[in-house]
């Protein structure tokens, strides 16, 4: 047809509004792509490096030598592993925890260099990173030299944690390293623990490892620790993150979609009104309904599918790089990208379709009426809105009056601002209110509570009074309703001075009760007085705890028992402890220990873990101010559109530059505010549902907190691009001439 | 219609012919006006040399066919186009020398326009309308006060698509009124009206003019009603 040649010439006649929809297009597919394809590259690697290389359903230490490996790994159709492991000290801060290499469960995966052989060592890419240390250098282990061979990635270290309650890795001052058995009995030190997988069908762990404990039980080896894949931080953290964004990837897109649903539906509107006149012509010249609604429907097809296409091939191009920065955090070998054609297939028809739609109900209606009452500008021309008329503004200034009225001259166009604002908010928001809530999770979680500067666990239970320090102990349940809640109780001093809790009034508590963490309190839906029922990983038996109080405490599934009761319901020896909590160093030998954490530890965590965010919330605070900028630069230049002869006018009545941007431009300027001012409220409920799904298998409950000061920062930067897409827009209002006014015809 | 002055002698600059008045205060003057417009390579001269004078209190007609160049005139005499070459003066203001802010205050303080199609702005109210203009005036009348001069006053919260053409014409000359200008300049005041309207129209200008002795100069293309005018100007078709 020849009236489709128009489509061009038409689209560069309005250029900002068609790039603005063309823009939010491009924006919402790389971000659907990319994340998409990111989950399913990072399910593929995280699933195929489980499998791969045989990792662990659980692993655990034991008072004794398993002797009879064979026989077990028969008896329970299994592979079982014996490995050894312990952590050197660098420096103060630095450990570097060694593992001799396993060949049956547990295997090293190369990433980079040659596998292993004498006097060689496997380092762990981010802590070699963190510390500039290249293969073929030459790495010091007390007195013996090893040189580094290559980089590998452990599968039940996926997430490398220095303490399995932690919940940040920090590879400048913790990473794992493999050396051969030999060489690692050659260095007379090491903790022995075993790490099983179960062959065949793998849907009933839990029940098979409860069986194999009754067996070790039977045979009088007790178990001292046990950690079961499902409930190991270091091999599910990479599930969490992938929920949170398979969350994203489904989420952030479609409301941008929305957005330029929205946005594409008024700019056809706007056409078909201002086209009403050629509309009609064609009508009685014969076009039929059909031909018109295929050529008006062009125009959002063209823009979906350019921007589609666009979007599309940006997300795929970004993948690389999204998985380098992933694996940054998670230690897998990446092997090869895969580009899923479905997403890539989605990502261009969504906006297709979701567009179309929009298009389609817009220019239905519009040519639902007669070509005469099309050209007329439609049956409700001479209708004045409900709202416009009723509507009592006589005690306003004028200037106020008319930016009401303005916002009231086209709702959808309201809305869409409104909802343009309130995404760039919640985006804006979003990296400052994590960065806030961490903040607080450290400086109320960590600082407040937990007074120790050193935590040190033995690597069997210890008995008497201790040296120095205050003794606790500890032990892991999981809930007997979900096993997949992993609940660690400790025991506690009666008179405890190294944690100190407050409940939720303020009120100190005392640990002669049975304290319950409000994290843990919140997950379970439990108050005071209630019993958790349990089902310890050791030995597999149930328990129940009564909780006498809730701590007002967001780190950690805890809960805190008295000493002498936590001993009698284990069933340890009245004076036995597993750990000491001291402010100051003690002189505890090496190869009693099994691990220990220092705050400055938890501290040099956070800020490793906090560094990134900045560029998280950098990297948002510049999407949410392209999306604000596009939304409210589109919204200007409507608004400037539909003001061209008001503009003219007032130029005419003597209105000075200042004033017309003003009266024109400062219009939308309610708009923005209370966009911004709901943004925060739609904010904090949507991150807050999203961290309580997130941190629903973590040991932690993240409250959501948000600091003035980033409030206000943020407002500034909504702000500043409401003032850059006003300044963008002077240029437009400057070039309307006076004598457009004179041009113009009947309303 | 005693208050219309006798019109006694016609003059004819290059193709303006002028009918002018006795003499009185000498309000505007326009010598020697050229003006042409630049379509591409074309060049069109609209205004050849043009000349007019208008006294304080008077109301100037000036006549003639689309094309004819008359609203060019019109709109330099109000600030909204430059000329390039010659003169115009208003209450002793030299035009045609005022920088872009100059003129702005110009329009702002001395001229009310009203324009054919009326140029409300349909979103605010028949008051709001008015208010437009009060809000940047230093000495505005009372808004009340015009609407009831034009009859308008009930329809005070009525929106411009609730309006005839007539009306919102009124509205259009109360909006032009309530700063008190010296001059009225009406473009085609009447050209979208029917003939009872366009009387009733007229009317209300004169009563305007006798009211507040505001100068008024109008173009039209309807000869019947220079009948109401001081001075008529007439313009030829344009020679190119």
């Amino acid at each position: 047809m020849v009236i489709n040649k128009k489509i061009k010439r038409t689209m560069l006649e309005s250029k900002s509004q068609y790039f603005g929809s063309l823009a939010l297009i491009v924006i919402s597919c790389l971000l659907f792509t990319m994340f998409n394809l990111l989950s399913d590259n990072l399910g593929n690697i995280t699933s195929s490096f489980g499998k791969n290389y045989v990792q662990e359903d659980a692993n655990f230490i034991v008072n004794k030598k398993i002797s009879n490996i064979t026989e077990i790994e028969a008896k329970f159709n299994m592979k079982i592993e014996e490995g050894s492991t312990f952590d050197y000290s660098l420096s103060k801060d630095k450990v570097i925890r060694l593992f001799s290499e396993n060949t049956k469960v547990n295997l090293p995966a190369m990433i980079k260099g040659k596998t292993l052989s004498g006097d060689n060592i496997l380092i762990d890419p981010a802590y070699a990173k963190a510390n500039k240390l290249k293969i073929g250098d030459s790495f010091k282990v007390y007195d013996k030299n090893f040189t580094i061979s290559g980089f590998m990635s452990l599968p039940s270290y996926i997430y490398p944690l220095k303490a399995a309650v932690d919940i940040l890795t920090d590879p400048n001052n913790f990473g794992i390293a493999v050396i051969t058995k030999a060489d690692l009995s050659a260095l007379k030190r090491g903790n022995s623990f075993y790490s099983i997988r179960f062959n065949g069908d793998r849907s009933n762990i839990e029940s098979k490892a409860a069986q194999f404990k009754d067996y070790l039980k039977g045979e009088d080896i007790s178990i001292q620790s046990w950690t079961s894949a499902s409930a190991n931080s270091r091999i599910t953290f990479v599930t969490t993150k992938l929920n949170g964004i398979n969350q994203v990837s489904s989420s952030m897109p479609v409301a941008i979609l929305l957005l330029t649903c929205i946005l594409t539906g008024i700019v056809m509107w706007r056409m078909i009104k201002r086209e009403a006149v050629i509309i009609g012509t064609l009508y009685a010249f014969g076009y039929k309904k059909k031909q018109i609604q295929n050529h008006y429907l062009r125009y959002p097809l063209i823009i979906a599918l350019i921007g589609g296409i666009i979007g599309t091939i940006l997300g795929a191009l970004a993948l690389k790089p999204m998985i380098n920065v992933m694996v940054a955090y998670f230690n897998m070998p990446v092997g090869i990208v895969h580009f899923n054609i479905k997403y890539l297939v989605i990502s261009i028809l969504l906006p297709v379709i979701f567009l179309s739609a929009a298009g389609y109900l817009v220019v239905n209606r519009a040519l639902k009426s007669s070509p005469l009452e099309i050209m007329r500008g439609g049956k409700e021309n001479n209708k004045v809105g409900f709202i416009e008329k009723n509507l009592k503004l006589d005690k306003l200034k004028f200037s106020t009056k008319f930016k009401i009225r303005e916002q009231l001259r086209s709702i959808p166009r309201s809305v869409f601002l409104l909802l343009g604002v309130v995404l760039a908010t919640v985006l804006l928001l979003f990296g400052f209110a994590a960065k806030s809530s961490l903040d607080s999770l450290m400086k109320e979680g960590f600082e407040q509570a937990f007074k120790y500067n050193y935590s040190y666990v033995f690597n069997s239970i210890q008995q008497g009074s201790p040296v120095g320090g205050e003794a606790f102990s500890e032990t892991t349940f999981t809930l007997k309703s979900d096993n997949k809640i992993n609940i660690v109780a400790y025991g506690v001093s009666p008179s405890s001075e190294y944690v100190t809790f407050k409940d939720k009034a303020g009120k100190n508590l005392s640990t002669d009760k049975i304290i319950i963490t409000s994290s843990l309190a919140d997950k379970l839906k439990v108050s005071k007085g209630d019993t958790v029922k349990v089902i310890n990983t050791l030995d597999s038996k149930s328990y129940n705890i009564t909780i006498d109080s809730i701590a007002k405490s967001y780190v950690g599934n805890y809960i805190y028992i008295p000493m002498p009761k936590f001993n009698n319901m284990m069933n340890y020896p009245i004076d036995s402890y597993m750990g000491l909590w001291s402010m100051s160093k003690l002189n505890i030998p090496e190869n009693k220990l099994l691990a220990t954490v220092t705050k400055d530890d938890i501290k040099n965590a956070f800020n490793s873990m906090t560094a990134p965010i900045q560029t998280m919330v950098g990297t948002m605070a510049f999407i949410s101010f392209l999306i604000g900028l596009i939304v409210i630069y589109v919204v200007t230049s409507m608004i400037i559109d539909e003001n061209k002869e008001n503009i003219s006018l007032m130029k005419v009545l003597g209105y000075r530059k200042k004033e017309v941007y003003s009266m024109i431009l400062n219009s939308s300027a309610f708009l923005v505010i209370l966009g911004y001012i709901l943004g925060v409220p739609i904010l904090i409920a949507l991150l807050g549902n999203m961290f309580k799904s997130l941190t629903m298998e973590m040991s932690i409950a993240l409250p959501i907190t948000i600091s003035y000061s980033y409030l206000i920062i943020g407002f500034v930067i909504i702000y500043v691009t409401y003032e850059v897409s006003k300044a963008l827009s002077k240029k437009k209002v400057n070039k309307i001439s006076m004598t457009e006014v004179l041009k113009s015809r009947l309303e | 219609m005693g208050w219309v002055r006798r019109i006694d002698n016609i003059d004819k600059i290059d193709n303006v012919q002028i009918r002018s008045g006795g003499g009185k205060y000498m309000f505007i003057k326009v010598e020697n006006l050229k003006k042409s417009y630049k379509t591409g390579e074309v060049s069109t001269q609209v205004l050849k040399g043009v000349g007019l004078i208008l006294d304080k209190g008077e109301i100037g007609v000036i006549l003639g066919p689309s094309g004819s160049g008359k609203s060019t005139l019109l709109n330099i005499i109000g600030g909204i186009d430059r000329c390039d070459s010659g003169l115009v003066s208003v209450e002793n203001i030299i035009v045609t020398k005022l920088s872009d802010n100059k003129l702005t205050d110009y329009r702002r303080d001395k001229i009310g326009f009203i324009f054919q199609f009326y140029n409300l702005i349909p979103n605010l109210t028949v008051g709001e309308n008015i208010e437009v203009v009060s809000n940047i005036s230093k000495s505005p009348l009372h808004i009340d006060e015009v609407l009831d001069a034009v009859g308008m006053l009930d329809k005070k919260y009525r929106f411009p698509k609730e309006l005839s053409g007539g009306e919102q014409q009124r509205v259009s000359i109360a909006r032009a009124v309530v700063k008190n200008p010296k001059l009225l300049l009406c473009d085609e005041p009447t050209g979208a009206l029917d003939f009872i309207t366009s009387r009733e129209i007229l009317k209300l200008l004169q009563k305007i003019n006798k009211d507040f002795g505001t100068t008024i100069l109008m173009i039209t293309h309807n000869t019947a009603i220079s009948a109401m005018a001081n001075r008529v100007y007439k313009f030829a078709v344009a020679k190119l």
